[in-house]
């Protein structure tokens, strides 16, 4: 029932429309330009796109692989973009940041094939740690960027990005947002090209590497590059006008597609000029006769004032002194993203129309369903143990990922976070100052991407630091991509599409960088987990437990069966101590009617919870023939 | 100058709303792929979190609308709700013009078994009962079905969607007939689930159907 779109999206069929999702409208742009590389770190809301090269790749003879994190995602696509090959990587906006050492330089050294970075934001930071604004690496780095209103956008531009990029000689960066990645879209195919880039590295060392005397002359390059660019954008298409009216409206990303919205609701096309900014840098020439076309200007753009603040220059450049307005009016705030109504208020009061009657639906206050570990989690079991042992006055360090959800009462397992393989680092900082044992937890996918440096660092400094490495043999988080500790034979895919018969081992690595206190561990073996992290707490120095069991719900996913038997409460045994509810947070345990109970389909049997009842009252459900 | 206070505006909107593993987001995804093999425009949005099994999930299907893939505030022409608290829930987007088919099961959401054994307020999942008024203060097109037990009667309990699906393409007031769709919907199915959900989605079916007959909803 499901359109994965692995095999709707390779249609070479110009006259196929389809309602698609932006990541996947992404996928396809790429394909019609011709895509011969891609690689990515998953991260929401850019997952998807990945994750469908993944299925497509052989079928469309692309080199894929899911990278080990998104600077080395980034390096091996642009070395690829020098051999000739059109290349593209994807990764959510918070890994831009990550890979922002080789992002800085590559404008410098320029591309070879076309190189398209996805980078998708997260305004109101949905599912990430900050909200932050991509757009402003076109100043920062001189990157062109396209922002997307819809997948359809998404799509055109993808595929004009790799020309394009050809053309300039620059990397270019696509930033589309939450609501463009995750919402469907009518798109139209273009057909698939029938010849793709020629590959082959040509030696010349001046132009690939830039030591100072290098990199001063490419400089300059760069500022031709960049001019090319803003002239080559004026004539893309990305910035379509309608409306004829006095009134000057821009608007840029989703929040294009709101005004659009809003405009036809209101009957309004008449006395407003609607400008799209599809990409940036924003040709000089194209706002200046905008400028001259209206009265005055709202800008329509979530996050920062950045439309709006290059507007106000331009303007003043062209010496027109016509009233802007947005951000700094008060007309939207700088936080989160828009809504439609958020849009129709602001458009109301710019063309002082009545704001509409504020009869809002009355909402009863309704219980919240917060994100939660899985019943049935490995390392919930895990988490508990720790806290046994280790107690609650120890700074608990955590890190990206499922473990996040550790955060809060009652797992308490998350005293600081930062970003990916901070945890170790921050254990680190805060063992030395306060020369108490800390405790960081951390992912097997996250351990690989920045977890190693970081361990590296702590053993150097002989830091008093417990590491507790989550190993679920997936990325679970962001919709089980492969990870190092996966093992492709059991269904768990690799990261290149390489088989190896053999898991990587944490163990050889966290030997390799010189801890000496190391144990393995299956969380759901008490004794073992207890004993291991008594010793790991008594140890001098950097000590590592490493807790290996796979990720439930992907196990059962790939197997398709249910290992354990769900767990029942006995009501005649049960005294409402509530334990089980307190110490664990488990989503399977539910109150009905004031009565504790299991639920059956959600209890995956890991027996944490009989564990904790002091009371004997839950206990393996006896099924028939289940 | 006086604008409009309350526009409808070109096209259908329907959002459908539940929990995590309830099926939202294949009901959506169905009805999205449907309308378009019928030759229509459609454009859907999702919102969810983090949340993996058991969180909220909305997701709006716009049919012939423009190209905003999200539903302002009274916009909402229908609402499919798989379960009480979210049916509530979406209760923004509704309009004294909205249609809601409201499955009146619950799911306990497990912070309601946190709150109790903390001794904190509001430690029980609020009353169907007074959910439903909820809903009928906003809109008097509501119709209250116990849909997880159809969709038991119909084979299977993950047919929750299908019999939600049926109620809405049963009103006859979509695009397209309740026949005209499931053709579609079939041709894009595994065929072991066609007899379940085809059972389901015609109880949904009948479920409108009878209530019309009837001169209105309950």
């Amino acid at each position: 029932m499901s359109n994965a779109s692995g095999h709707e999206i390779l249609r070479d069929d110009a006259s196929t429309r389809l309602s698609i999702l932006g990541n996947h409208a992404i996928v396809r742009g790429g394909l019609e330009a011709g895509v011969q590389f891609y690689s990515c770190y998953p991260g929401t809301p850019s997952s998807e796109i990945g994750d469908t090269f993944a299925q497509i790749a052989k079928a469309a003879d692309i080199h894929f692989e899911y990278s080990v994190n998104e600077k080395i995602a980034v390096e091996v696509a642009f070395a690829a973009s020098l051999a000739g090959a059109r290349s593209m990587c994807g990764m959510k906006h918070l890994g831009l940041s990550s890979a922002n050492d080789p992002i800085s330089t590559m404008p410098y050294v320029g591309v070879g094939g076309g190189m398209v970075i996805v980078s998708a934001g997260d305004p109101s930071a949905i599912t990430s740690p900050n909200e932050q604004d991509q757009r402003h690496f076109t100043k920062f780095l001189y990157y062109p960027i396209f922002d997307p209103a819809t997948p359809e956008d998404a799509r055109r531009m993808t595929k004009y990005a790799f020309g394009f990029s050809e053309t300039t000689g620059l990397p270019v960066i696509l930033r589309p947002t939450t609501r463009v990645c995750h919402s469907s879209g009518m798109v139209q195919f273009d057909s698939l090209p029938a010849e793709r880039n020629e590959v082959g590295f040509k030696k010349d060392p001046p132009r690939y590497v830039p030591i100072p005397q290098n990199a001063r002359r490419m400089r300059v390059e760069l500022t031709e590059r960049y001019k090319k660019a803003e002239a080559l954008l004026a004539t893309s298409g990305f910035f379509p006008r309608t409306g004829s009216g006095r009134r000057g409206i821009i608007a840029s990303g989703v929040a294009y597609s709101y005004t659009a919205h809003v405009i036809q609701q209101l009957g309004i096309e008449d006395e407003v000029t609607l400008q799209q900014v599809g990409a940036y840098p924003i040709p000089e020439e194209l706002l200046k006769d905008f400028l001259a076309s209206v009265d005055s200007v709202l800008v329509v753009e979530e996050l920062t004032p950045f439309v709006e603040e290059w507007v106000t220059l331009s303007a003043f450049r062209a010496g027109r002194t016509i009233p802007i307005l947005g951000k700094h009016t008060d007309h939207f705030p700088v936080e989160f993203e828009y809504s439609p109504d958020m849009v129709d208020g602001a458009v109301r009061k710019y063309l002082k129309l009545d704001q509409r009657n504020g009869r809002r639906a009355n909402v009863p206050e309704l219980p919240p369903r917060p994100p939660v570990l899985c019943p049935g989690c490995p390392h919930r079991t895990s988490f508990h143990m720790v806290k046994k042992v280790f107690g609650k006055k120890t700074v608990y360090c955590n890190d990206i990922g499922c473990y996040t959800l550790g955060y809060g009462e009652p797992l308490g397992a998350c005293d600081m976070l930062l970003c990916m393989g901070s945890s170790i680092s921050q254990a680190s900082g805060i063992a030395r100052v306060t020369g108490e044992r800390t405790v960081a937890y951390i992912g097997d996918s996250t351990f690989y991407h920045s977890g190693l440096p970081a361990l590296a660092n702590a053993v150097q400094a002989d830091d008093a630091i417990t590491v507790v490495i989550l190993d679920n043999y997936i990325t679970a988080m962001t919709g089980f991509q492969p990870s190092l500790t996966s093992d492709n034979m059991a269904g768990g895919g690799s990261l290149s599409g390489v088989e190896r018969s053999e898991r990587f081992s944490i163990e050889d690595a966290v030997r390799g960088l010189g801890v000496q206190n190391l144990y393995s561990v299956d969380p759901f073996d008490d004794e073992a987990t207890l004993a291991a992290l008594e010793q790991a707490k008594a140890a001098s120095g950097v000590s590592v437990v490493i807790c290996h069991s796979p990720c439930v719900v992907h196990d059962r996913r790939v197997t398709k069966e249910r290992k354990r038997s769900p767990f029942t409460v006995d009501q005649e045994l049960c005294n409402s101590c509530t334990a089980c509810v307190r110490m664990l947070g488990c989503p399977g345990i539910l109150v009905i009617d004031g009565k504790y109970t299991i639920d059956r389909e959600l209890c995956d049997g890991c027996e944490l919870c009989a564990d904790v009842c002091k009371h004997d009252a839950i206990s393996p459900m006896q099924v028939e023939g289940d | 100058m006086t604008a409009p206070d309350q526009v409808s505006g070109a096209g259908t909107r329907v959002l459908v709303a539940g929990t995590g593993g309830q099926g939202v987001l294949t009901a959506a995804r169905l009805l999205c792929d449907c309308f378009v093999d019928l030759g229509h425009e459609v454009v859907s949005g999702q919102l969810h979190g983090m949340a993996q099994r058991g969180g909220a999930v909305q997701s709006s299907i716009i049919i012939d609308g423009g190209t905003c893939p999200v539903i302002a505030a009274g916009q909402a022409d229908f609402v499919v709700g798989l379960e009480p608290v979210e049916t509530v829930r979406a209760l923004p987007v509704v309009s004294e013009h909205t249609w809601v088919y409201m499955n009146t099961a619950p799911i306990i959401p497990y912070v309601v078994a946190q709150r109790a054994a903390r001794k904190e307020a509001d430690a029980s999942y609020p009353d169907v009962d007074g959910l439903i008024a909820a809903m009928h203060a906003a809109t008097s097109n509501v119709l209250t079905l116990d849909a997880t037990a159809c969709a038991i009667e119909a084979g299977s309990a993950k047919a929750l969607n299908m019999v939600m699906l049926g109620c809405l393409l049963g009103t006859g007031s979509l695009p397209c007939s309740a026949d005209t769709f499931w053709e579609a919907a079939v041709r894009r199915m595994p065929p072991k689930l066609h007899d379940t959900n085809s059972r389901a989605f015609r109880a949904g079916v009948a479920m409108t159907a009878e209530r019309a007959n009837c001169g209105g909803a309950a």
